[in-house]
This record gives structure tokens, sequence and C-alpha cells, in this order.
């Protein structure tokens, strides 16, 4: 999944980002409020994560011009004053969910994890369909009870197909949303991974996860079962 | 005497009665100058008729015709009397007027002038008398001295004094009555446009109005102008001021947030604890400055709609807590506001409701009915409720900043303080839904 970072702290945006590709996910960054607003209108975005206080534009007008827009992805605030005013005023833009400064960053990647699966639809923390189940927060994919031992890139995959578990998914936004920086890869890649993903989750081929729809994409096709 | 009104009515009081008490005295005193002077004419005239009246006798003896010009020397108790005593005291003539009455005799002039006196009967009747001693020639051409006396009582004379110091008086009293009315009734409308511009500040106090505003006199207008702009200057250096302290916390925090960033790319975790542990500390500390409540800081207050705002909170929230779904009803008295500052209100109802959301099974009720100092706001909720010792040890934790804890117990704090700041209480109780019910009453700045 793609995020984008808006923060003019240079330090903390960075390691923020570091910290979050380790924890699978493509990251953009933006240092002032302009450049932020621009990834968020024209980049294919996942989720944002937006510092309040911004040099060029404030954080809430960003949100503000975002969801004018039309654009309906996630948005995480952080805040340096935790006063309910700042956090309300946040959330009546247009924002999701708060943290406050100086965050831990395990609080982000759960805030973070938790956007995303609600986005997608998902109550709960862990996503079950069928055999499947899908733990974001520790980035863990279990089939039948068996953990299935995954590759960055193939987690990758599966956990953004998992969170539209329903929905057709197509190659291009596959590559726009996983791969860090080079969109145009060859769409071959992704095949070749889906294929690796149907052998290591379904093996006997029974369960069958992973629908291909010709010339549209992909469709995780299990039932959404009861929230664990 | 606060008041210009009163200290205009007193001062004109002052000086009416001045006024008033002087022009009444020398109008007196001429009116009865006039009349004395007439009254002395009067009695002259009497006595020069009475000395024309007299005629020798043959037996060398001054006689009266029986029946004198002036018809009140002849009617008993007429109030003018006359008397004519020869040089040993004996009455020679009395008019009948006088009969059964002494006309006191004691002074008398001696010669041919004219005597004016003011004497009295024995009854106390005031008289104004007038004698002159004459050397009467006979026909036989000898010399006798006469004295002639005429009175008059003053009754009459002093009935007309005193109705006409009734009537100057009463005019006088009359005319300084109608005066203060008119003067209190001027000051009343010469007052009015400060009065407004009184009631308006108060306004303006509460935050129920902007800005001086209305029709003031040329003379008013000036200061309502210069007021007007001192509001604005306040108002914005109270936005300043919210503004800087929004800066600084932004100043102070991302470096922090920055710096745990750093800590936790090292490996040495011991020393990364002990790193987390001081910014941890300066956290706390920029976080109790910068939640100074507003009502302390003595900025303008405005009018907080309580059911907008509180709706705001219930939709954030419920996005904040969209995995747990709590059931959140707001029960606002209608037209409910809140005097005072809206961020002290929102940081009041947020962390309460916050609090009930993280604690609660599932329902969460918030409830503000209006009394008669302000507010009551109350939020339940139906989680494990708070025990009362718990309960007790969160009221009486003060503010101090090692003593805070994560969970009801920070979010509590700063709510006390703030709803101390407006004068207002806060009780720990449980709610009817079965969980913790915090009441806190919120009396307007």
């Amino acid at each position: 999944m793609r995020l984008l970072v808006i923060e003019d702290d240079a330090t903390l945006r960075e390691s923020l980002a570091a910290k979050l590709e380790e924890n699978g996910f493509a990251v953009e960054q933006a240092a002032d409020g302009k450049e932020g607003l621009y990834f968020a209108l024209e980049y294919p975005i996942d989720l944002a994560v937006v510092d309040l206080g911004l040099p060029e534009m404030s954080g809430l007008d960003i949100i503000r011009e975002a969801r004018r827009k039309g654009k309906a992805f996630p948005i995480l605030i952080l805040t340096a004053r935790d006063r309910w005013e700042d956090k309300v005023d946040g959330l009546d833009a247009g924002a999701d969910d708060y943290v406050v400064k100086p965050f831990q960053f395990e609080e982000v990647i759960a805030r973070v994890n938790a956007l995303l699966r609600r986005s997608g639809g998902w109550a709960s923390s862990v996503m079950n369909a069928g055999p499947v189940t899908l733990d974001m927060s520790r980035q863990e994919l279990v089939v039948n009870d068996e953990p299935v031992d995954l590759t960055s890139f193939e987690y990758k995959i599966i956990e953004y197909l998992m969170v539209r578990a329903g929905q057709v998914i197509s190659k291009t936004e596959l590559t726009e949303r996983l791969y860090d920086q080079d969109y145009e890869r060859d769409s071959n890649v992704i095949e070749v991974f889906i294929g690796r993903l149907r052998k290591k989750m379904d093996p006997d081929n029974t369960i069958k996860p992973i629908e291909t729809l010709r010339g549209r994409g992909y469709r995780f096709a299990l039932e959404r079962g009861e929230t664990a | 005497m606060s008041s210009l009104s009163a200290r205009l009515l007193i001062s004109v009081s002052i000086l009416l009665l001045f006024f008033f008490g002087v022009t009444g005295v020398v109008l007196d005193t001429a009116f009865r100058k006039a009349g004395e002077q007439a009254r002395e004419d009067v009695l002259e005239g009497h006595l020069m008729a009475i000395l024309a009246a007299a005629e020798p006798s043959d037996n060398g003896d001054l006689v009266m015709p029986p029946d004198l010009q002036e018809s009140r020397f002849s009617a008993i108790g007429s109030g003018l009397y006359a008397e004519i005593r020869d040089s040993g005291g004996n009455t020679v003539w009395l008019s009948r007027s006088a009969l059964g009455l002494a006309i006191p005799f004691g002074l008398v002039s001696q010669d041919g002038s004219r005597l004016f006196r003011e004497e009295s009967f024995a009854d106390g009747t005031p008289l104004l008398t007038l004698s002159i001693a004459v050397q009467w020639e006979f026909p036989d051409g000898e010399l006798r001295p006469y004295i002639f006396k005429v009175a008059e009582s003053l009754d009459s004379y002093n009935a007309q004094v005193a109705q006409f110091r009734q009537q100057l008086f009463g005019w006088f009293g009359a005319v300084a009555v109608i005066m203060l009315i008119a003067i209190g009734v001027l000051l009343g409308s010469l007052l009015r446009p400060l009065r407004q511009i009184e009631t308006q500040i108060g306004e303006i106090e509460s935050g129920s109005r902007q800005s001086l505003a209305g029709e003031f006199p040329t003379e008013l207008q000036g200061v309502a102008r210069n007021m007007n702009i001192l509001i604005d200057s306040e108002r914005a250096r109270s936005e300043r001021y919210k503004q800087t302290l929004a800066n600084l916390a932004h100043s102070l925090k991302t470096p922090l947030a920055a710096m745990r960033a750093l800590i936790s790319q090292t490996r040495r975790l011991k020393q990364a604890d002990r790193f987390n542990e001081q910014i941890d500390r300066m956290d706390e500390i920029v976080r109790y400055q910068l939640r100074k409540p507003a009502a302390s800081s003595g900025s303008l207050m405005s009018v907080v709609p309580v059911a907008q705002e509180i709706d705001r909170l219930i939709e954030g929230l419920t996005k904040v807590y969209h995995d747990k779904e709590p059931e959140i009803r707001a029960d606002i008295a209608d037209g409910a506001q809140f005097r005072g500052d809206k961020g002290d209100f929102l940081e009041v109802s947020g962390n309460l409701l916050d609090n009930a959301c993280k604690w609660c099974a599932r329902r969460v009720l918030i409830a503000v009915q209006p009394d008669a100092a302000g507010l009551v706001l109350s939020v339940s909720d139906d989680g494990p409720g708070i025990p009362d010792d718990a309960a007790d040890a969160l009221l009486q934790r003060g503010t101090r900043l090692d003593e805070s804890t994560p969970g009801h117990g920070i979010g509590l704090a700063v709510v006390k303080d703030i709803v101390r700041s407006y004068g207002g209480d806060l009780t720990i109780g449980e709610s009817e839904l079965g969980g913790a019910e915090i009441r806190v009453t919120l009396p307007a700045a």
C-alpha cells in the first residue's frame, strides 16, 4: 500500500517513512503543505499521514481540499497540541484519526493498519475469510491454522487484495500501490508473484483465494468471515 | 457618591434650595417693608383725622364729635382704635371701638414728633401704634398739652404676611420639585447612551456581542470607537496568544517526536529507554503548560452553542472509535449555551466523552441541562465504573505532573482544572447505564 507522509521536520519525516517502509508500505514524503496537497491529489495514495502545523499550507487546509476534490483515502493527523479543539477541527475537516506528538512509532503503525483495514470494510484487526486469516499488526498470514512464509512483496500483495476483499484490483493498481518508485515495472512480474502466492497459500488448489478476471485484474474471492 | 445622576441631583437640589431661599427672604422682606410703610401712612392719616376732628369745648376741654368719618372707630373691636389723654395721663377721649380694651400707653411721643411703636394688648394681640404730643391752643389763648394716639391691630396684616409667605414658598417649592423632576428625566435621557455602552460592554464580556454598536451622541462616538478598537485588539491578542501556544506546542513537540524517532533506531536499548523517559517528562511538562484553561488567562469569552459542538465531538469520536462502535447518545437541553472559551468547553466534554468511549461496553450518554449558574454536563457509560476509592484518588490528585497517569486520570485532571477555573465542580458517581457517571457544573465565566 502506498502511504503519503506530510511532515516538515526532516528527521521525523524520514524516520517515520523508514519505519513505515519496514512495515511493508510504499511511502511518499512531502515536506510542506503545498507539496503535500499536490501528492495527495495527484498520486495513487491509500492513506495519508498529515502533520497539522505545516509551512505553506496548514494540514487542515490540505485535508479539506483533498476531501473537497473527492479523495476518500483515510487520513491520520499528527497533532502537537492535544487539545480537543484541535483534534475536533481535524476530524471535522475530514481526518479519520489522530496521533499526538511525540508518538511511539508502534502507535502510528497500529493506527495506520486499523485505518487501512477500516477503509476496506474490516472491523477487526485480524482479517479472516474462510480458512485464511491475516494479522496486519504482525504481518502474518495463516491458512488452515498453518502460518504461511511469505516474502515482503508477496505479503504486500495479499494484504492489499485481502483488505479490499471482493473488489477487483487491476495489475496497474497493484504496481502503483506496491512498488516504492518504479511504476513502469513489467506487469508480468505481478503475475509471477500472484502465481507464487497461490502456490504458497493453496498448494492443493482447493481454496482458490485469488481469482483472475481476464483483462481486469485480480480479486480476493473468499467470503469475509466473522471477526476474530 | 459614585453615580453621576445622584451627584448632579444633589448639587442641583442644594443650588435650588439656596437660590429659592435667598429669593424668598428678599421678596418677603420687601413685601413686609412695603406693607409696613403703607400701614404707617394709613395710621398717620387716621391720626390726622382725629386731630382735625377734635374741638375745644367751652369748659376748657377737648371734645370729639360722636360720629367720626372713619366708621371703624365706632365699631366695637374693629381693630382700629384711638385715644386722647391729657398731660396728667387721664383719658380725655376713647374711641368707641376700644370699649373694654386698654390701649397700652407706655412710651409715647413727648414733643411734636410722631412715634411709631409696635405694642400689644394685654391678651397679646399685636398693635402698631402712633402717638403725637401736641400743645392745643384754646380760644382763651391757653396752651394745653394733649397726647393723641391711634392703634391698629396687626392681626389682619400678619395674616396677610403669613399668606404671602405661604404662597411664596409654596410656589417656590412646587417649582423646585418640578425642576428636579425635569432634571431627573433629562439626566435619564442624557445618560441613556452611557448606560447603553455599559450594558453592551457587559454583553461583550460575556460573549453575546462582538462590538459596541448603536447611535451614540457625538461626545460619546469617540469613546465608543476607541472602545471597539480596544476590544478588537484584545480579541486579536487573545487569538495571537492561542496561535503562539499552538506554534510553541508544534515547535517543541516535533523535535521530541524526531528525537524519539532517532532513539528508535539505536540498538542500545537500555539507553533508549532512559532517553524515552526524559522525552516523556518533557512532553508532560509541555502538555501541562500549554493546557492552561483560557478562563484563567482573562480573555474575552464567547457564547458556545453546546449542541453543535457536542455533535462535532460525537462525530469525531465515532470515527476514532470506529472499531468499537460505541452508541453515543446526546441529551442536550434546547438552545443550551456555554458562556466561556470554546476550547475549554471542547476540552471538558471531549475528555469526558473520550474516557466514556474508552471504558464503555457499548453505550455512552452525554446530557447537558442549564441551571441557575450555567450548565450541568454529565457523561455516563455502561462500563465497569470507577470504584469509590479510586474516584477519591482521582479527585484528590492535584495537577502535579508526576501523579497523572494515562487513562481516566490525566483527562479527568485536565477537566477538573478547567471546571475549577470556571468556579464549577466535578463529581464522580454511578450512572443509570451501570458504569461511571462524571458530572460537572460549568458556571458562565
